[in-house]
């Protein structure tokens, strides 16, 4: 930071950033501190600090520690994971309204889940930890038969492509689920739609470890690959022309993206829009360098949730509203207007 | 210093080959210009050069490598490329963009050095950006942003630079200045230049060398006196036209044509 | 440069009137036909012969004759209808975007429906049928509304990018909040079961609601086909010929969610009909869209009628839903589109 070769206006931009991270670390600790009040046993602040060091009743570290806490940690995690998945896809495509959802990771997880319970039925405790690892599989699985169908020896991978063939392919899947949603019994039809609209409910502390290594390493691999996002995001002939290796990175970066949002998906259900919106906030507040859009991208992600899933549990107490709707009924209109303000 | 030479290449698309066969050398430290009719084959060419377009037969050669045996960030410390007008990303800072010249050179995780910034804010510097360095790309004037891509590609510091048409979009006093760089460039730095043109008279008045195609075939090559001439111009634009000698540069440049239909050079021959 | 392409690739696929008038005849043969093996296949085996009887000469102490009348001949011509009914609809959507991708799915039409049924099914729970298709009808019409307008805000207008994506994000919100409704008053079975589109259900109360409205939106799209022509060179080419292009994407638009609304109220989401018939028959017919409409009625009608033939036999005594069933043939098309698009798109 005292390097004093850099340019003043790099140095205010670099202090601007290091704000902004700040400000959002400050308010996605006040999140997770409202989000602990939130539920049918309301804890004070002062109630839940007292239990964190240990002063609290037996009933409400067990509330906190084990159902609160999980949960609000794999929600920022999740929120995390999509946010920086979404922000390597738009940098990859140069498509500021690319989501993981166009993958069709989402689509894809759900499809196997569906198929799990289409032919176990009602999940018991056991198969619960095993589904994260087939949603895992799915949504690669289906990224990858995307990713094929759009691919042409000589073009490569064009975003116009992707989308449409991931939107065709998600109506496929969406097909063959409704086939399979008739012939589904109620009970276990109801999981599959709250798996569906995205929750972390469920959540205990072996879901937050599932999926910890996933941003733990993925993240900080994206971040360590921001200049070539950089050039990526100029367009193909600026990049190769700065020596980019486009056809591999873009590969790479596209599996980490898969990674990234497969595992989040995985363990919290469907849930999109985070990975649309994350990335394009970022952008207004620090520009377009992905040196600082991704950990910002990250940090927004996560506030994005932790908040979402706060609401999902408070306005309609003490019905539950999946996060995953929550997300899709903030997250689409700011879409919509994106999409109406953008040029051709 | 880098030499470049296309030895008996054929490139194209996969339903049409543009280049069945063509062979010249790059004259090193000086400015290279290729013209032709639309569709002849000069940006396929640039894009060969440029190894955005893979051969199909024969080679690219850079310091007598076949290029595409180099590593892709080694052949960009020795050749940019300006690419026909590219749209940086929204919110993107001239210095920026400009940073991203350094690609190459940077390893790893490393920012950017002090070396780094001192091929910056000289390409910012000799591009007339100084005041602009610190708004966003998007909101230039098409001058300005052709000036900040220029920029970007010098400081990626190259003895070869490849450009696209590098004045499309431009009025007539911006192409003017935006030729004039790329002389200096030449002049002072001893840059090799190759780049596309569509107007035969600045390729003229600003180039060494000229490369003149047709139907992916170099029909002629040589100094713009060799090549302009009217038996040239009217096997490669099928046009019939009147030169003159430029009153500012004396090179040879095209004052009117007529199109070959009631073409008196037909009738000649 | 593309426009001009493009105007040249119509040239040459100029329209071909003989070649229509015999799709057209062949397409009416095919489709009487396929109605009336139709109509003979199911539970009770009943011959072509009967059929034409029953149709003709109703007689109605006959168990078969009661059968075809009640069961199998409304639903058969409610097929029909739906098909005819799409496959216009995403004409003129085609032609009037000059948008290759133009489906009333696409458009959020469906999810628009799904929406008005879910909140009618959660909050006015009992209500008669005809209240139902009224509510989903309306959701339709907030639907398309609410895709076509936001895609059209945007500078540039409205892109087969743009409308997809609109369509999508349209689709994404009424689907999360028709999700939320079906989750919290546990509605969501009933709801995937009028999602997951059926003719099954159709007799002739229903088709008496339906018909009228499908014949003014069949007459009125051939009444504007001339026009539509014009407008799918262009909207400049369509002014410079003296037409008034925003009186006709108005009547247009009001007939597209005429036709694609009260087929989706009656039958449900239907995808892709919309999307491959105008698709198939321009190949067939060319670009006028004089002959492209007719055609696109009865090839709409005959592919529907067909699936509805397949739906009912591929797992027998059980349906599969026709919507998921023509899915299956026009995932792969939609995606030979997306390949070949990357230029024409």
């Amino acid at each position: 930071m005292t390097n004093p070769y850099i340019p003043l206006g790099q140095k205010r931009q670099m202090r601007k950033v290091l704000a902004i991270i700040v400000l959002l670390l400050i308010l996605i600790i006040s999140a997770i501190i409202i989000s602990m009040n939130v539920g049918e046993i309301r804890l004070s602040p002062w109630r839940v600090l007292q239990t964190f060091i240990g002063l609290g009743t037996a009933d409400e570290s067990l509330i906190l520690f084990d159902f609160r806490l999980p949960r609000i940690v794999l929600s920022v995690l999740t929120g995390m994971g999509l946010a920086v998945s979404g922000c390597i896809l738009q940098g990859i495509s140069r498509n500021a309204l690319a989501d993981p959802g166009i993958l069709g990771i989402n689509a894809g997880a759900g499809l196997v889940v569906m198929l799990f319970i289409f032919f176990y039925s009602a999940p018991t405790d056991a198969p619960v930890f095993f589904l994260p690892v087939l949603a895992l599989f799915g949504a690669g699985a289906t990224a990858l038969v995307i990713y094929t169908l759009a691919f042409k020896q000589a073009e490569g991978i064009s975003p116009t492509r992707l989308v449409l063939t991931g939107v065709a392919v998600q109506a496929g899947i969406s097909a063959a689920m409704i086939v399979m949603t008739l012939q589904l019994s109620p009970e276990d039809y109801q999981f599959v739609a709250v798996w569906m609209a995205g929750s972390v409910w469920g959540s205990n502390w072996s879901y937050v470890l599932a999926l910890l290594p996933w941003i733990l390493i993925l993240v900080p691999y994206a971040m360590s690959k921001s200049s070539v996002l950089n050039t990526l995001n100029l367009g193909d002939m600026p990049a190769i022309g700065l020596g980019a290796s486009i056809e591999k990175e873009r590969r790479i970066l596209l599996a980490a993206a898969v990674g990234l949002a497969g595992a989040s998906v995985a363990v919290s259900g469907s849930i999109g829009f985070v990975g649309l919106i994350g990335p394009h906030l970022a952008r207004q507040l620090v520009g377009s360098k992905h040196q600082y859009v991704i950990p910002v991208t990250a940090l927004l992600g996560g506030l994005l949730l932790v908040v979402a899933d706060t609401l999902g549990r408070w306005i309609m107490q003490p019905t539950e509203i999946p996060v995953g709707i929550v997300v899709a009924v903030i997250g689409a209109p700011y879409f919509l207007y994106l999409l109406a303000r953008s040029r051709a | 210093m880098s030499e470049l030479a296309v030895d008996q290449v054929a490139v194209g698309y996969p339903e049409a080959r543009v280049i069945n066969n063509l062979s010249v050398t790059v004259p090193e430290k000086q400015i290279t210009s290729i013209i032709g009719p639309n569709g002849c084959g000069k940006s396929t060419l640039l894009k060969a050069i440029a190894r955005v377009l893979k051969t199909e037969k024969g080679s690219v050669y850079l310091d007598g490598h076949m290029i595409h045996q180099w590593k892709t960030k080694d052949v960009a410390k020795k050749m940019a490329i300006l690419p026909q007008s590219s749209d940086a990303p929204p919110g993107l800072t001239v210095f920026e963009l400009v940073s991203y010249g350094r690609f190459p050179h940077q390893k790893g995780l490393t920012g950017l050095k002090r070396s780094d910034y001192k091929f910056i804010d000289w390409a910012i510097e000799v591009t007339g950006l100084s005041d602009l360095k610190e708004r966003p790309v998007d909101e230039l004037s098409g001058g300005q942003r052709q000036r900040v891509w220029i920029a970007m590609s010098l400081a990626q510091d190259t003895d070869i630079l490849i450009l696209d048409e590098p004045t499309t979009y431009l009025d007539m006093a911006h192409q003017l200045e935006i030729l004039r760089l790329l002389k200096n460039l030449n002049i002072e730095q001893e840059r090799t230049i190759v780049m596309v043109l569509h107007d035969l008279n600045h390729a003229s008045r600003f180039s060494h060398n000229m490369l003149a195609m047709k139907d992916g075939d170099l029909l002629v090559e040589g100094t713009p006196e060799r090549v302009m001439t009217r038996e040239n111009l009217f096997n490669v634009f099928d046009i019939d036209a009147q030169l003159m000698s430029c009153p500012f540069s004396k090179h040879p440049i095209c004052l009117a044509y007529d199109l070959c239909g009631e073409c008196k050079f037909k009738q000649e021959q | 440069m593309k426009a001009k392409n493009m105007t040249l690739d119509r040239e040459n696929k100029r329209s071909q009137p003989l070649v229509a008038v015999i799709v057209l005849i062949a397409g009416v043969i095919a489709l009487l036909f396929s109605i009336g093996f139709s109509i003979t296949v199911g539970a009770a085996d009943i011959d072509l012969e009967t059929v034409w009887q029953a149709i003709f000469f109703y007689n109605n102490d006959l168990t078969n004759h009661q059968i075809i009348h009640e069961l199998r001949f409304p639903r058969v011509l409610g097929a029909a209808l739906v098909g005819a009914g799409f496959s216009v609809a995403g004409s003129i959507m085609q032609g009037m975007t000059r948008n290759p991708l133009g489906d009333p799915g696409i458009l959020g039409l469906n999810a628009g429906a799904t929406f008005m049924l879910a909140v009618s099914f959660a909050f006015i729970p009992g209500l008669s049928y005809i209240y139902i298709v009224l509510f989903s009808f309306v959701g339709a019409g907030i639907g398309a509304g609410l895709v076509y307008g936001i895609g059209s805000l945007a500078k540039g207008g409205l892109t087969p990018m743009r409308l997809v994506l609109a369509g999508a994000a349209v689709t994404a919100l009424l689907t999360a909040l028709s999700e939320g409704i079906a989750i919290y008053f546990h509605i969501g079975q009933d709801l995937a079961y009028w999602t997951a589109g059926g003719v099954s259900g159709t007799d002739w109360f229903n088709l008496k609601i339906l018909a009228p409205w499908m014949f003014v939106g069949f007459i009125g799209s051939i009444l504007l086909s001339k026009s539509i022509t014009l407008l799918s060179l262009g909207d400049n080419v369509a002014v410079g010929l003296g037409q008034r292009t925003g009186v006709i994407k108005f009547f247009g638009a009001v007939i597209v969610l005429i036709l694609a609304g009260a087929s989706v109220s009656v039958v449900g989401a239907v995808g892709f009909v919309g999307l491959i018939v105008p698709h198939i028959t321009r190949y067939l017919v060319g670009y006028d869209y004089r002959w492209i409409i007719p055609n696109a009625i009865v090839l709409g009608a005959l592919l529907v009628v067909l699936s509805d033939l397949a739906a009912r036999n591929v797992n027998p005594p059980q349906e599969t839903p026709i919507g998921a069933l023509i899915a299956l043939i026009g995932v792969p098309f939609f995606l030979y589109l997306a390949r070949k698009g990357g230029k024409e798109l």
